[in-house]
């Protein structure tokens, strides 16, 4: 049994169905140790933001957006040059450790996320050698608390949280190595690919499996992973069936997960069921385009990359972002249907980009500035839906529960 | 007139209270799924003295982030609805592991069993 209880508090920090009470503090003491967390997590704010400030920069400036005014500044180039290490193995990979440190919650799960947080300001520091220790550090950290999650809970979604890890640490290690480095990207994605679909896999044990299911989904994952390692040796072998493999998730998940009835629900259960399926379509087009890409048809290399990131993981992010910061910086966010339009703005800037771009690089250009727009009036939409809250929630007479409605 | 249903968890405590904590639990919603707490098969029992309320609550998985809001709203929910002399200690369990088998006929009919 979990030792820690929840007792009454005087004032509580609740997720989106809890209400704010005033309750005296005498009526029970306080048990949890939010105190000194909630201020460590906030701390992880800093290289979280810049990180993914700093590679949408890089970003822009790849797909053909120009730097205009004062002349670029230093760590534009690193930006530049480290745009997916910034994303993924700072940005997203801190991020994904702190999601996991606060489940696992102990600190030293902590050690993981500072590891790729400080990989993040060295690199813009000027010390690529020192990020990539770092990043390599935090990443093999981040495969301990993995073990630990699994002794936890043998379970086959805990063993592909571990398959995830084990991915970015290969790749965070072949990127300090620089060894068969055309392996890096795609282990990248798969700690991505592979962390969503085991939250997904969990959440499929609500909904009556199909026969076969399971084993279709730990083949595909061998694929992936195997795949993945085999586009440092075989670039074009391994590409094409690491996109037949992303591609196969994608089917997997449009059939088999439990968006597909959430999506009937209403208010935030359905948005996130939204965001979820239409991340699933962005993977599978990422999926046929990263084997059109490894076959030779490098215009589709662009769809690949960004189908994945942004269709598929940021839709994901954006879908769970409004539950998630609640539990880590014990923000309360109210939902309304503001949310859809950075989601909205999202798919339809991408679409832009990635099909108008095939033939015209200013629509690319364009496309990259809508990407970088949608996700820039997301963050405002989530202060503004944590402002929402304190405003309707912060007279203490206030009292009616507020919350996604069940069916 | 109020209709008693006898709560899907056990429950030992004053009668008066067995429907009060029943609707507060089902008030406490996974957003994920879409679906109250109590049709998930999350609570565990709930056990009412004289001074304190212990509930036992369970996840699905140890990997979720989202555990610590969860049993702080249903700390709340169950403020919402006791005397406020009483104690809540709202408790964290693993075992038995949960398993879809727990799930309400509700909640099995939403997700298409």
């Amino acid at each position: 049994m979990e030792p820690r209880t929840h007792e009454r508090q005087g004032q509580g920090l609740h997720g989106l169905v809890g209400k704010r009470t005033q309750a005296p503090m005498s009526r029970a003491p306080m048990s949890t140790n939010w105190s000194y967390r909630v201020p460590l997590r906030l701390l992880f704010a800093i290289p979280v933001i810049g990180a993914v400030l700093v590679a949408i920069a890089g970003g822009l400036f790849r797909a053909g957006v120009q730097w205009v005014g004062t002349p670029p500044p230093s760590w534009l180039g690193a930006a530049v040059s480290h745009h997916a290490f910034l994303m993924i193995g700072v940005f997203m990979g801190t991020v994904i450790g702190i999601e996991r440190a606060v489940a696992v919650r102990h600190v030293a799960a902590y050690t993981a996320p500072v590891g790729s947080g400080m990989a993040g300001m060295s690199l813009l520091g000027g010390h690529l050698e020192a990020a990539l220790w770092l990043a390599a550090a935090g990443s093999v950290a981040f495969v301990l608390v993995n073990i630990v999650v699994v002794i936890r809970q043998r379970a086959p979604h805990t063993a592909l949280l571990l398959v995830a890890a084990l991915a970015w640490a290969a790749a965070s290690l072949l990127h300090l190595a620089g060894w068969h480095t055309g392996a890096v990207i795609p282990l990248w994605f798969c700690l991505l690919v592979l962390t969503i679909a085991a939250e997904r896999l969990e959440m499929t044990r609500l909904m009556r499996r199909r026969k076969g299911a399971a084993a279709l989904l730990y083949s595909l994952v061998a694929t992936l992973m195997a795949s993945a390692v085999a586009t440092g040796f075989w670039p074009i072998a391994g590409g094409i069936a690491y996109g037949a493999a992303l591609a196969g998730l994608a089917v997997w998940l449009l059939v088999g997960d439990i968006a597909r009835r959430t999506v009937r629900a209403q208010g935030l259960s359905r948005y996130m069921a939204l965001c979820l399926l239409s991340g699933y379509l962005w993977l599978l087009l990422a999926g046929l385009a990263w084997s059109a890409m490894s076959a030779g048809w490098i215009a589709f290399r662009d769809t690949a990359l960004h189908a994945l990131a942004l269709g598929f993981v940021f839709s994901m992010m954006l879908g769970h972002a409004p539950v998630i910061l609640p539990a880590i910086a014990r923000v309360k966010v109210l939902f309304s249907w503001v949310f859809y339009v950075p989601l909205a703005l999202l798919h339809l800037s991408l679409a832009w980009r990635l099909f108008a771009g095939q033939f015209h690089a200013q629509a690319l250009a364009t496309g990259a500035i809508g990407n970088a727009l949608a996700l820039a009036l997301f963050a405002a939409t989530m202060v503004g839906g944590a402002l929402a809250w304190r405003i309707r929630f912060s007279s203490p007479t206030a009292s009616s529960r507020h919350g996604p409605p069940s069916h | 007139m109020s209709l008693t249903v006898a709560p899907p968890y056990p429950y030992h405590g004053p009668e008066e209270l067995e429907n009060l904590i029943l609707g507060a639990l089902r008030k406490v919603v996974d957003p994920e799924v879409a679906l109250n707490i109590v049709d998930v098969g999350l609570v565990y029992g709930v056990f009412v003295s004289a001074e304190r309320l212990h509930a036992q609550i369970t996840m699905t998985s140890v990997a979720c982030p989202v555990t610590d809001v969860i049993l702080e709203d249903v700390c709340t929910a169950l403020e919402s609805v006791v005397p406020e002399s009483l104690a809540i200690d709202v408790e964290l369990v693993w075992e038995p592991p949960w398993s879809p088998g727990r799930m309400s006929d509700k909640a099995k009919a939403f997700m298409g069993w």
